[in-house]
C-alpha cells in the first residue's frame, strides 16, 4: 500500500523545505518496491550534512534550503564527441544516439531497480528513488559485449531546472571494453547522477569525467564499481565544484587481481566547492589500487578529498594500494580539507597514503620569472603542471580537450 | 555485545594467528611480551574501602565535593557540568566496540578507609605503599622528604644523587591522593606540586582561575562527566622562569571493584618555565570492565615548555576480551604564549579500549606542539587514539610521530587531527604514521584530518618509512647509514629516541619496545 506524504514526512528527522518537496516528487511517482526501499534509505539520513562523519566538509542539507530552479544555463560546453554517440539527460528526459559505439547495447527499464548498499550512499539512493517518472525512463542500461572502438558519451546538463536525476548502469561482459565520457555541465538547482558499473572477467573500463556547476547549485556524482577477475577499471575526473559538489565513488574489488585507477583533480574559485570522495573496498586478494588526486584552490574555495581503503581479513591479502592527494592553495583564503584513510585487518599488504597541501615552490616561480614570464602566467603554467598528472589516464579523445579546459580556467582565475 | 562505531567484528573461532615473515621476531617478542597473560600489575590490594553509594545522581556530585571540603563555587561548577552531562549523548564514532556502560553501576568514589589525607609518609597504610613497592614506585623516596638517609639540601644535589634524576611522585589510590613526595624540595624553587583536592584549598586563585579553561566543562561526553564528578588528581604550577629540578610524576593505581577512575590533572608553566611530567597508570586484573575518565589541562605561558610523558598500561582484559579499562580520556594543551612548546609522548599498551587523543592548541605565536606516540594492542584490546594540533598562532609548527603495533585479534586506530586556521600564518606540520600488523587476525586502521586555511602552510602527511625526502635520505645513505637509521636520523624525535628519555624506573614495558623495529609495515 502506497505511503502518504505524511507517513513519508515521519521518516525523517527534521525534514527541510528541500527534503518536503523531494518528498512530494517521490509521492507521485509509480509505487515500487524497489523505489520504496531506496528512498527509506535515503529518508535514514535525509540530505547529508556536517553532522555525518562521511560529509563534515561537504553539507548538502545547509547548501540547499529548498529545491529552486538554476538561474544560470549550462556552465561549459561537453566534452567533444567526435562520432555522436552522445546520451544527453535534460530534466526528465533522455535523448538517445542513432548510431552507437560498436559492441554496446542501450536497455531503457521503466521500473525501478535494486539499489546494493544503498545505505552507504545517501544521495545515489535518493536518486535511485527519484530518477524515474511516470510512464518514462527510470534507468538507462549500456550493456558492453565487446571490445567498443569509439568512446561513448553522457551529457547531463539542465536548462535552468530545478533538478535534474539521472540513474545508468552499465554491464561490461567478460573481455568488453568502453571508453565513457562523461560532461556533467549544471544548469540545474539539484542535479545528482548515479552509475553503477559491474565489471565481469577480464572486462576493462575507462571512465572520463568533466564536472561543472555554477555556485548556486547542488550537484551530486555517484559511482558504484564492482569489478570482476582480472578486470580493470580506470577513472579520471576533472571538477570545477559547484555551490556544493561531490563526486564519490564506491568500488570494490570483487574477485583477485583487479586492477583500478582513480585520480581525479579539482579546481575550485570563489564560492565554489569540489568533494572528491571514495571508498576502495579490496574484497578479494592481489588486487591493486591506484589514486592520484590533485587540487588548486583559489580565495573563499574549498576542496575535500576523502579517500579510503578498506582491507578485510583474509580475503584482502596481497592487496597493493597507493593513495595520494596533493593541494596548492594559491591565495588566502583558500580551503582544503582531507582525510586519506586506511582501515586494514590483512597483514600481507601494502598500503601507502601520502597527503600533502601547500604554497607553489616559490623557487620554480622564481625561475620562471626570471626568464621574463609574468608571474600570474607563471603561477597558472605551474598549477597547471601540478595537477597535469591527475588527468593522464583520461581518454585520448578528450584529454586535451580536459587540460584546455584546466588551462583556460587558471590562466582567466589565477593572480 | 552492543555495537559502538563502525569497526569490524572479530570471528570468534579459534584460529591461530599467523605471523608472516618479514615481520622482526624481536618486535613479535616484544609484543607477545605485553600479552595479558604476562601483566604484572594485576594484583590487588586488600584494603578497607570507603564507597560513596553507588550510580550518579546530584547528591553523589554534593557527596564527592563535601568529602573533598570543597568550595561552593567549585560545587557549582560541577552541577553545571552534571546538568550538561545529561544532555549529551555518548560518542560512538571512534573505530572500538564496547558493551554499553551503564553509568548508574558504578561507583563513582572510592576512598582507603583510614582516611584520605596523610600527615606524612609514615602515616599511609602499609597496604597502599607496598602496593606502589610492588609497582616499582619509588614512593619511598619520600624517605628524603622526611628528612631521613643523606636527604638532599638543594634540588640540586637531588638531581646528581646516585647519577639519577629524582622524581616527584603523587600517587593517586583510587579517588585519593595518598601521598606527594619531594614536596619542600619543590617549594623551594617556588614549584607547587600537589593534588588537585589540596590546590583547591591552599592555591583557590590560580586552580579557579585555570580550571576548565582548557577543556571546557561541556568539551565532550567523558570531559563533561569527568568535570562532574572527578575525585582527584595532581596540579603542578611553575612559576616564571624557573627550571622544575626533577621530574614530576603521577602513578595512578585504580583498586578497587566497580569503581571508575576519574581524575583531573592541571599543569601551568608560567613564563619562561620548563616542566618534564610522567603518569603511569595500573589496574588489578578483574572479570569486570571498569571505566577511566580522566581530564588534562596543560596550560604553557610565553616561552615555557611542558614536556608530558604517559605510560599507560591499564589492565587491558584477558585474551578474550573479558574485563580491562575502559580508557576514554581527554588530554589538551594549549600553548597560550609565544614560543611556548607542548610535547606529548604516549607509550600506550594498556586497557580494554582506548579513546583518547592528547592536543595542542597552538594559540601563542611561534609556538610548538609535538606528540609521539606508540601503541601497542594485543588480544581483544581496540585502541583509538591519535592526536590535534590546531594551529591558532602565526609560525606555529608541529610534529606527529605515530607508531601502531597490533597483535593478537586487537584493532589499533590512528586518529588526529591537523588544522591551519586563517590566521596561522606559515605554519608548518609534519605527520608520519606507521602501522604494523603482527598476525593476520587484528586490524591497523589510519585516520587523519587535514584541514588547511592558509595558502603559506605547509602540510605533510607520510604513511610510509621511505617516503622522506629522496634527496635527504640519499645524502645520509651515501655516508654509510642504514636506511632505517637515516630515518630515524632525518625524522628528529623517531619514537625510538624518544622512549629512550622516558624515565625507565616506570617503564619496563617501554623499555622491551626499543626493541620493536617497524620492518614489514603495511602503511
Amino acid at each position: 500500500m502506497a505511503l502518504s506524504v505524511s507517513d513519508l514526512k515521519d521518516k525523517f528527522r527534521n525534514p527541510g523545505a528541500a527534503e518536503l518537496e523531494l518528498i512530494a516528487r517521490y509521492a507521485m511517482l509509480p509505487e515500487s518496491g524497489q523505489r520504496e526501499r531506496a528512498f527509506e534509505a535515503f529518508a535514514s539520513t535525509g540530505l547529508p550534512h556536517r553532522r555525518m562523519e562521511a560529509w563534515k566538509w561537504t553539507d548538502f542539507k545547509a547548501n540547499l534550503k529548498s529545491v529552486e530552479a538554476s538561474s544560470r544555463g549550462a556552465q561549459c560546453a561537453p566534452l567533444p564527441a567526435a562520432d555522436q554517440a552522445v546520451i544527453e539527460f535534460s530534466a526528465g528526459s533522455v535523448s538517445l544516439p542513432t548510431s552507437l559505439p560498436n559492441g554496446v547495447k542501450l536497455h531503457e527499464r521503466k521500473d525501478a531497480q535494486a539499489l546494493g548498499d544503498a545505505e552507504e550512499v545517501p544521495l545515489g539512493a535518493m536518486t535511485a528513488a527519484l530518477a524515474g517518472r511516470v510512464g518514462g525512463l527510470d534507468t538507462l542500461i549500456i550493456e558492453v559485449t565487446e571490445t567498443a572502438t569509439t568512446p561513448l558519451h553522457i551529457v547531463a546538463k539542465g536548462d535552468r531546472d530545478e533538478t535534474n536525476f539521472t540513474r545508468v548502469s552499465v554491464i561490461v561482459r567478460p573481455g568488453a571494453h568502453l571508453d565513457l565520457v562523461e560532461s556533467h555541465v549544471g544548469g540545474a538547482g539539484f542535479s545528482s547522477f548515479l552509475i553503477e558499473i559491474g565489471m565481469q572477467d577480464g572486462g576493462s573500463f575507462n571512465r572520463t569525467v568533466l564536472q561543472h556547476g555554477s555556485a548556486d547549485e547542488a550537484q551530486a556524482i555517484t559511482a558504484v564499481v564492482n569489478l570482476g577477475d582480472k578486470s580493470e577499471y580506470t577513472q579520471t575526473a576533472l571538477a570545477f565544484g559547484a555551490k556544493v559538489a561531490r563526486l564519490e565513488t564506491r568500488l570494490t574489488h570483487q574477485e583477485s587481481g583487479s586492477h583500478a585507477e582513480l585520480n581525479g583533480a579539482y579546481l575550485c574559485a570563489k564560492g565554489f566547492h569540489a568533494d572528491f570522495t571514495s571508498h576502495v573496498r579490496h574484497g578479494a586478494p592481489s588486487s591493486v589500487t591506484r589514486q592520484v588526486t590533485k587540487g588548486a584552490v583559489l580565495d573563499g574555495g574549498t576542496g575535500v578529498f576523502q579517500g579510503k581503503f578498506h582491507v578485510p581479513r583474509t580475503i584482502g591479502q596481497h592487496t597493493d594500494a597507493d593513495m595520494q592527494h596533493q593541494a596548492l592553495l594559491l591565495e588566502d583564503g583558500a580551503e582544503v580539507f582531507a582525510k586519506p584513510e586506511l582501515e586494514i585487518y590483512a597483514d600481507d599488504v601494502e598500503c601507502a597514503h601520502g597527503n600533502t597541501s601547500g604554497a607553489l615552490d616559490p623557487n620554480q616561480l622564481f625561475y620562471m620569472r626570471q626568464r621574463g614570464i609574468p608571474e600570474a602566467q607563471a603561477r597558472a603554467l605551474l598549477t597547471e603542471a601540478f595537477i597535469a598528472e591527475a588527468l593522464e589516464t583520461a581518454h585520448e579523445s578528450v584529454r586535451d580537450a580536459l587540460t584546455d579546459a584546466a588551462r583556460s580556467f587558471l590562466m582567466e582565475s589565477v593572480r | 555485545m552492543d555495537c559502538c562505531g563502525g569497526i569490524e567484528e572479530h570471528d570468534d573461532d579459534c584460529v591461530e594467528v599467523k605471523v608472516k615473515d618479514s615481520i622482526d621476531e624481536g618486535t613479535v617478542a616484544a609484543a607477545k611480551a605485553l600479552e595479558s597473560e604476562n601483566y604484572s600489575a594485576g594484583f590487588s590490594t586488600e584494603i578497607e574501602t570507603e564507597y560513596a553509594p553507588k550510580g550518579l545522581s546530584p547528591d553523589i556530585v554534593k557527596f564527592i565535593s563535601d568529602k573533598k571540603g570543597e568550595p561552593e563555587w567549585l560545587l557549582e561548577w560541577r552541577m553545571n557540568a552534571y546538568e550538561r552531562w545529561l544532555t549529551m549523548e555518548e560518542p560512538d564514532w571512534a573505530m572500538v566496540r564496547y558493551a554499553k556502560i551503564d553509568y548508574q553501576d558504578i561507583y563513582y568514589y572510592a576512598a582507603p578507609k583510614a582516611g584520605a589525607k596523610y600527615e606524612s609518609i609514615d602515616d599511609v597504610p602499609k597496604e597502599i605503599l607496598e602496593t606502589y613497592e610492588k609497582l616499582g614506585i619509588p614512593l619511598r623516596e619520600a624517605e628524603v622528604l622526611l628528612g631521613v638517609e643523606g636527604a638532599a639540601e638543594t634540588a640540586i644535589e637531588a638531581r646528581t644523587e646516585n647519577d639519577r634524576p629524582k622524581v616527584a611522585v603523587d600517587a593517586v589510590f583510587d579517588s585519593v591522593s595518598v601521598a606527594t613526595t619531594f614536596r619542600e624540595e619543590l617549594k623551594k624553587a617556588g614549584v607547587i606540586f600537589m593534588s588537585i583536592s589540596e590546590a583547591v584549598h591552599e592555591h583557590p586563585e590560580l586552580v579557579k582561575k585555570y580550571l576548565g579553561t582548557v577543556v571546557p566543562q561541556s568539551d565532550n561526553y567523558f570531559a563533561t562527566l569527568n568535570s562532574a564528578v572527578f575525585s582527584d588528581g595532581t596540579f603542578v604550577y611553575v612559576p616564571p622562569g624557573v627550571r622544575c629540578p626533577m621530574e614530576l610524576s603521577t602513578y595512578f593505581r585504580m583498586n578497587a571493584e566497580n569503581t571508575g577512575q576519574f581524575e583531573r590533572t592541571l599543569i601551568v608553566a608560567d613564563k619562561g618555565s620548563y616542566v618534564s611530567y610522567l603518569e603511569g597508570c595500573t589496574a588489578p586484573m578483574r572479570d569486570e570492565n571498569q571505566l577511566h575518565a580522566a581530564v588534562v589541562e596543560l596550560v604553557a605561558l610565553e616561552d615555557a615548555e611542558i614536556k608530558y610523558s604517559t605510560v599507560q598500561n591499564w589492565w587491558p582484559g584477558d585474551e578474550n576480551g573479558k574485563g580491562g579499562i575502559y580508557n576514554f580520556v581527554t588530554k589538551r594543551g594549549d600553548c597560550r604564549g609565544a614560543r611556548s612548546k607542548i610535547s606529548w609522548t604516549q607509550v600506550e599498551t594498556g586497557s580494554a579500549v582506548t579513546w583518547k587523543y592528547p592536543s595542542c592548541v597552538l594559540r601563542g605565536d611561534d609556538s610548538v606542539g609535538e606528540f609521539y606516540s606508540i601503541a601497542v594492542t594485543n588480544g581483544r584490546q581496540m585502541a583509538d587514539t591519535g592526536t590535534k594540533m590546531i594551529h591558532l598562532g602565526k609560525r606555529t609548527r608541529s610534529r606527529i610521530i605515530s607508531k601502531g603495533i597490533s597483535a593478537g585479534k586487537s584493532d589499533n586506530t590512528y586518529r588526529g587531527l591537523v588544522s591551519v586556521n586563517k590566521k596561522a600564518d606559515q605554519a608548518r606540520n609534519f605527520t608520519q604514521c606507521d602501522s604494523l600488523l603482527i598476525g593476520d587476525r587484528c586490524g591497523a586502521h589510519t585516520v587523519p584530518y587535514v584541514e588547511n586555511r592558509r595558502a603559506d602552510a605547509q602540510l605533510e602527511h607520510e604513511a610510509t618509512t621511505t617516503k622522506l625526502s629522496d634527496d635527504q635520505l640519499f645524502y645520509v645513505r651515501q655516508r654509510g647509514i642504514g636506511e632505517e637509521e637515516a630515518v630515524a636520523l632525518l625524522v628528529n624525535g623517531f619514537v625510538r629516541e624518544v622512549l629512550q628519555e622516558l624515565p625507565m624506573e616506570f617503564a619496563v614495558e617501554a623499555q622491551s619496545l626499543l626493541k620493536v623495529s617497524l620492518e614489514g609495515s603495511v602503511g
